[in-house]
């Protein structure tokens, strides 16, 4: 049994029985990650000092036995567009890459109040803007699964991280599949946190109305370990549920059934389109969800279709509006060898931003601009109310509903880059839980031909800890979320 | 949506001017092609109905929260200005723009 096989309660129990120190711990991870991030690539940053130094003081506290949390001493790393005070912080942009913010984000910080050790940064699509990492502007992140395919995105790096023993968890974010899709092309857990649940103070926006942080870890009880502690009310983020935080954890140790849960199977979801071997997996998996005593019902959500190009033009808007701060005036990359303020603009963004990017600020600035507006924003603002009341009705009759995360498993790089709607379609199945702001769950349920697949469990606002038990009792009957690419033994 | 948009060359570089990129040729004509292509894909909207549909704009109906409006400590300038391109004493410095007639 090595260091890195241990689930993070289990990797508490040593901790706080002596049996290892933080230290130890800390050692062992980044030693794992200079052995095997030369081939991955999951990571932009590994702030090896400071992760000892954050060791050091988590030994400290643990040594005096007070106040330890599950996560005390544990170590974990975060999505490059996470705000963490004097580490660089990117959103793997060459605009961004000299920037290192002088603030935690909210998330950071309720981790190192509890001393967590922060190992670094992980790669991603340029601010999220993709769904494979391949957008990044400093290199494309390997599925550890097989390394000529890509690890999902945006939160790539974050799942290959976790996926391949190089950190227990990650904190990702998810604007429109960002934490599902990756994880179900890893073969991990992770969860897109309800809208307002966790904080986004600090977290760089790509889409306001959709951002959210959530965990991926390896396991549902891990998640719901991690959500106990970044989730709650923050003064600082006007958007944040003031709703108290639950013990997930908690009621996961007291759950023993599904007996009483009605679970919706979205026909919309299982349409053409979807890999046979995904909807193989995804059938056998409600099964098993329904023999753990939970009921299984045929519903609708009659605008599916209509999901991606709402999400897709509220986003060109929302992202074009956030990514006009980058101008090369107060912070990071500037073009400097020119003649006028104007020409600073004009180059350094030309410079600085990889054409995905280029491409989605073309898109907002048009359907912002006079005359399209009403036609493009408004429309798709309008549609989005209709694909909302689709899940209310939905939820009106079930508690949770399932569905893949992903029509196929992960993709061949390069595969789809060259065709950017063909990579937009690609999201069908997870941008309409960010449309209407409530959690979803990936959870890993097959593997073909050697590639993970997911299982999406969505359900209503704040229902977090459904979802979590839904994922919980289902991993207690199976050993998916147990199942490591090659590379876990190296 | 899209039938009646002519996406060419010169809406590409309005739209480029707006958004503050100096796109290469090569850009441009990249973009006047998928443009092309995104366009006419989300004017599968129109098939919606959405007379007397109000717009969402958030993604839920939680309300916001704003704090009390309290003076606390503000970052020290000198970290502030620490990520500046360049800077003088604290402030930011930026190429001239008044220029002499």
């Amino acid at each position: 049994m090595d260091l890195h096989d241990l689930s993070i309660q289990q990797v508490h129990e040593y901790l706080s029985s002596r049996k290892v120190s933080s230290e130890e711990l800390t050692r062992a991870y980044l030693a794992r990650v200079q052995r095997l991030d030369p081939q991955i690539k999951s990571y932009v940053t590994v702030s090896e000092e400071l992760a000892l130094d954050q060791a050091r003081d988590a030994d400290q506290r643990i040594k005096m036995g007070e106040g330890l949390t599950p996560l005390t001493g544990i170590p974990y790393s975060a999505k490059d567009s996470i705000s963490t005070r004097g580490i660089p912080t990117t959103c793997s942009s060459k605009i961004l890459e000299n920037y290192k913010p002088f603030y935690d984000s909210t998330a950071i910080k309720k981790l190192k109040s509890t001393n967590a050790v922060l190992l670094g940064k992980n790669n991603m699509d340029e601010f999220g803007m993709g769904s494979s990492t391949e957008n990044s502007g400093f290199f494309t992140t390997r599925n550890p699964w097989n390394l000529d395919y890509v690890p999902g995105g945006s939160s790539g790096g974050s799942a290959a991280a976790v996926a391949a023993g190089l950190a227990p968890f990650s904190l990702g974010e998810d604007t429109g599949g960002s934490v599902r899709m990756p994880a179900s092309f890893c073969g991990i857990t992770g969860l897109k946190t309800t809208y307002g649940r966790v904080s986004r103070y600090g977290l760089i926006p790509l889409v306001s109305s959709f951002d959210t942080i959530g965990p991926m870890a390896r396991s549902a009880y891990d998640v719901a370990l991690v959500l106990e502690t970044i989730a709650g009310h923050d003064p600082k983020d006007s958007t944040s549920r003031v709703e108290p935080v639950q013990r997930y954890s908690d009621t996961l140790n007291k759950t023993e059934n599904l007996r009483g849960l009605r679970i919706g199977i979205p026909k919309e979801y299982f349409v053409e389109g979807l890999d046979l071997e995904v909807d193989a997996a995804l059938r056998n998996a409600i099964k098993q969800i329904e023999a753990l005593g939970a009921e299984a019902v045929e519903v609708s959500l009659p605008h599916t279709q209509y999901a991606i190009p709402v999400y897709y033009l509220i986003l060109f808007a929302e992202a074009s509006s956030n990514l006009a701060k980058y101008d090369g005036v107060r912070f990071g990359l500037s073009e400097r060898n020119v003649e006028s303020l104007m020409d600073v603009y004009l180059k350094t963004r030309e410079i600085g931003f990889g054409a995905e990017t280029k491409r989605r600020i073309m898109l907002g600035t048009f359907a912002l601009s006079a005359g399209y507006y009403d036609a493009y924003y408004l429309k798709a603002q309008k549609v989005r109310t209709l694909i909302r009341q689709d899940f209310q009705k939905a939820f009106e009759t079930c508690d949770a509903l399932i569905t893949p995360v992903a029509p196929t498993t992960a993709f061949r790089i390069g595969e789809k880059i060259t065709n950017p709607l063909d990579m937009y379609l690609s999201d069908v199945h997870v941008v309409a839980v960010n449309l209407a702001g409530i959690p979803a769950l990936s959870v890993p349920c097959g593997i073909s031909n050697g590639l993970p697949i997911g299982m999406q469990i969505m359900g209503p606002h704040l229902s977090e800890e459904t979802l979590l038990r839904i994922g919980h009792m289902y991993q207690n009957q199976t050993d998916w979320h147990m199942k490591h690419p090659p590379c876990w033994n190296d | 949506m899209s039938a009646e948009i002519q996406v060419d060359e010169k809406l590409v570089k309005e739209i480029a001017s707006l958004a503050r990129l100096d796109l290469t040729q090569e850009e441009t004509e990249m973009f006047v092609s998928q443009f092309k292509d995104i366009l006419d894909y989300v004017s599968i909207l129109n098939e919606v109905d959405t007379e007397n549909v109000p717009p969402a704009y958030l993604s839920s109906a939680n309300k916001n929260q704003p704090r009390e409006d309290e003076i606390e400590a503000s970052v020290p300038t000198a970290e502030f200005i620490a990520n500046a391109p360049q800077s003088k004493d604290e402030y930011v410095v930026i190429p001239r723009v008044h220029i002499e007639q």
